[in-house]
C-alpha cells in the first residue's frame, strides 16, 4: 500500500467503522491514520499533518465541532464530518466551524470517495480559475461570464452569476444557505433562504436539462446547495 | 373533576333559579303551586347532572327561598308557617345528592373505560412493535450474517459475480435495517412531543427533487408523474421533516403497487392551504382501511412480502400535524389510492427585485 494519493486522518470512536474506513480508503491508495478519541485526533492532526481529516460528530469525549475549531486555528486541511441523518443542526454547526463537507451515516463508500476527492481537489486547485465547467449540455465559463447551452448563449443575471460562482468555488462540496446568502446578498441576509429558493429555480431552468430532476445544482435539504460538474 | 372551574356551576345555579322564578310568574295564574315547585326541582336535577354537588345544593336552597318568597302566600315575605318548606328543601337536597352521585359513577366508569382502552392500545402497539422487530429486523440480520460469513470464510472459493452478489445483499439489507431503526426512533421522538420544528421557506418541487433522487432505485420500476402548478408558493416548514413525509408516501406507493403502474406526485393550491398528493393506480385499498392506513403499525395485506413496519404513514401524519396540516387517504375513481396532506398556505416575505439585465 503506497501513500500516493495522500494521508487521511480518521477520528472515530467506533472500531468497526474505523476498520471499514481503513480497508476501503487503503484500497483506494490512501494512507490512513486512526484516532479513537477526539483528544487524540486533535493531536494526530498536528503530528501527522494529514492531507484530509474525516471526523465523526458523535465522539464521546469531545464535541466534533470543537476539534474542527482547534484544527482550523492552524490548518486549512480539508475536513469531512460524519453525521447521522436528521442532525442537520450539528452538520451546519460543523460547516460553520470550518468543516468542508459532510457524509451522512449510513453511507455508501462511493459517496464518501466522491466527497474525499472533491475536498482534495479544492485544496489543490481552489478557484478553478479559467476552467470551464461542464454541466451536461451546458458549459459555464465563469471568468468570461459566459454560459453556453446546446450551442446557444444563456443570459444569467448578476446575482445568478454570483450564486453560480460561489457554488463553483466549492465545486462538488456543499455550501450552506448562510454562506451563499452572505456572499451574494451581503451580511444581514443570512436568514433569507427564500431568495435562494427563487434564484436556484431560475438557475435550474436555465442550466439543467430537466429542472424537475436536477443533476448538477443539487439541494442538500436543510443545509444548503452543491454544484456537481461532469469530470 | 369536572373540566370547568367551580364558580361556573354556581353561576348556572343562580341563572337557573332566576329562570325558574320567571317561569313560575308566568305559570301562577293558571297552575298550582306544586307545579311551580316541580319546575324548581327540574333545575336542581339539571344542575346536579352537569355540575358539582355544591352547586346543586345551592340551587336547592335558592329555589326554596325564592319559591317561598315569591309564590307562597303571603307573597313578598317569609312567614312562620313556611317551616314546612324545610321539608321541600330537604327533598331537593336529597335529589341533588342522588343525582350527583349517579353522575359521578357514570363519569368514573367512562374514565376507567378510557384508561382501559389506552392500556389495551399501548399493549397492542407494544406487541406489534415486538412482532415487527422480530420479523423485520431478524430477517435482514439473518441474511447479513449468512452472506457475510460466506464472504469471510469461503470468499476465495467464490466466483467474482457471487462475491459481489453476496456483498450487495449485505449492503441492501443493512440500509433497509438502518431505515427501519430510524423510523422507530423518529416515531418515538414525534410521540414524546419533544420535536421542535426548524422552519424555513422551502420550495416543494425542489424538496421533491431530492426525494425522487433518494428514491430513484425504489421507484425505478414505476412510471412517475410530477405535476406542480405554476402559482405554487413557497411553504414555511421544517425541510428535513417534510422531506421525510414525501419519502414515506412515495415509498409506500412504490411498495404497495405493481411495477409499471403510474405514481403521480402533485400539488393543488387552495384558499388557505396547499394539498400535496401521492396518487397510485394500484388495486386500491379496502373501504374499511381507508380510515386506518395512517394508524401506527397498520400494514396493507401485502405487508408480508413488502416488509416495513407500518410506521411510515403514521410518521408522515404526525409530521404533517406538527405543521398544522392534515393527512388522509381516499379511493381514486377507477381504482388506486390517493394519499394527501395539507400545509397552511402562507405568503413568503418579499424579495428585492433585481434590475433587469441590459
Amino acid at each position: 500500500m503506497n501513500a500516493a494519493r495522500g494521508t487521511i486522518l480518521v477520528v472515530e470512536d467506533e472500531p468497526e467503522i474505523r476498520r471499514f474506513l481503513r480497508s476501503s480508503l487503503g484500497a483506494e491508495g490512501y494512507r490512513v491514520v486512526e484516532s479513537a478519541t477526539g483528544r487524540r485526533g486533535a493531536i494526530d492532526a498536528g503530528s501527522h499533518k494529514p492531507d484530509l481529516a474525516i471526523i465523526d460528530l458523535g465522539l464521546p469525549d469531545m464535541d466534533g465541532v470543537e476539534i474542527i475549531r482547534r484544527i482550523r486555528e492552524w490548518s486549512s486541511m480539508p475536513i469531512l464530518v460524519l453525521s447521522a441523518r436528521t442532525h442537520e443542526r450539528s452538520k451546519i454547526e460543523a460547516l460553520d466551524a470550518g468543516a468542508d463537507d459532510y457524509v451522512t451515516k449510513p453511507f455508501g463508500i462511493g459517496e464518501l470517495f466522491a466527497r474525499v476527492r472533491a475536498a482534495m481537489r479544492h485544496r489543490v486547485r481552489p478557484a478553478r480559475g479559467g476552467m470551464a465547467l461542464r454541466l451536461g449540455e451546458t458549459t459555464v465559463d465563469l471568468e468570461a461570464r459566459r454560459v453556453i447551452r446546446a450551442g446557444a448563449e444563456v443570459r444569467l443575471t448578476p446575482i445568478e452569476l454570483k450564486i453560480l460562482g460561489c457554488l463553483a468555488h466549492h465545486l462538488g462540496m456543499v455550501v450552506t444557505h448562510r454562506t451563499l446568502l452572505a456572499e451574494v446578498w451581503g451580511p444581514g441576509h443570512e436568514g433569507d433562504t427564500h431568495y435562494l429558493r427563487i434564484y436556484l429555480k431560475q438557475l435550474r431552468e436555465k442550466l439543467e436539462a430537466d429542472p424537475v430532476r436536477p443533476r448538477h445544482l443539487l439541494t442538500e435539504t436543510g443545509v444548503g446547495y452543491r454544484l456537481v460538474a461532469d469530470d | 373533576m369536572s373540566p370547568h372551574p367551580p364558580w361556573i356551576g354556581y353561576a348556572w345555579a343562580a341563572a337557573a333559579t332566576v329562570l325558574c322564578t320567571l317561569a313560575g310568574f308566568a305559570m301562577t295564574p293558571r297552575f298550582d303551586l306544586v307545579n311551580v315547585a316541580m319546575v324548581y326541582l327540574l333545575a336542581v336535577v339539571v344542575i346536579a347532572l352537569r355540575f358539582s354537588l355544591g352547586a346543586a345544593i345551592a340551587t336547592s336552597l335558592a329555589s326554596v327561598a325564592l319559591f317561598d318568597y315569591c309564590f307562597v302566600p303571603p307573597q313578598g315575605a317569609f312567614s312562620v308557617d313556611d317551616a314546612q318548606y324545610l321539608l321541600t328543601f330537604a327533598i331537593m337536597v336529597a335529589v341533588a345528592i342522588v343525582i350527583s352521585g349517579l353522575t359521578r359513577n357514570v363519569r368514573d366508569q367512562a374514565r376507567a373505560q378510557a384508561a382501559l382502552e389506552v392500556e389495551a392500545e399501548t399493549e397492542r402497539i407494544r406487541s406489534a412493535l415486538l412482532a415487527s422487530i422480530s420479523h423485520d429486523l431478524r430477517t435482514p440480520l439473518a441474511v447479513m450474517s449468512g452472506a457475510s460469513s460466506s464472504l469471510a470464510e469461503h470468499g476465495d472459493q467464490l466466483e467474482e459475480a457471487q462475491r459481489r452478489e453476496l456483498a450487495r445483499s449485505v449492503y441492501e439489507q443493512a440500509r433497509e435495517m438502518a431505515e427501519r431503526v430510524s423510523k422507530v426512533l423518529q416515531m418515538t421522538r414525534l410521540e414524546s412531543g419533544g420535536m421542535t420544528l426548524s422552519r424555513d421557506w422551502v420550495s416543494l418541487p425542489e424538496l421533491a427533487a431530492t426525494v425522487l433522487d433518494r428514491l430513484s432505485e425504489r421507484l425505478s420500476g414505476h412510471r412517475l408523474m410530477v405535476e406542480w402548478p405554476q402559482d405554487l408558493p413557497l411553504v414555511n416548514v421544517d425541510a428535513v421533516l417534510l422531506e421525510q413525509v414525501l419519502v414515506n408516501l412515495l415509498d409506500n406507493a412504490a411498495k404497495h403497487t405493481a411495477p409499471g403502474t403510474v405514481v403521480r406526485l402533485r400539488a393543488q393550491v387552495r384558499n388557505s392551504d396547499i394539498v400535496v398528493s401521492v396518487e397510485d393506480f394500484g388495486h386500491g385499498i379496502p373501504e374499511a382501511d381507508v380510515e386506518r392506513v395512517f394508524a401506527k403499525f397498520h400494514r396493507g395485506n401485502t405487508a408480508g412480502t413488502a416488509g416495513g413496519m407500518g410506521l411510515g404513514l403514521a410518521i408522515a401524519r404526525a409530521i404533517v400535524r406538527l405543521h398544522k396540516g392534515e393527512a388522509w387517504a381516499e379511493k381514486m375513481p377507477g381504482g388506486g389510492t390517493a394519499f394527501r396532506f395539507t400545509l397552511p398556505r402562507e405568503t413568503s416575505p418579499a424579495m428585492p427585485a433585481e434590475p433587469v439585465e441590459a
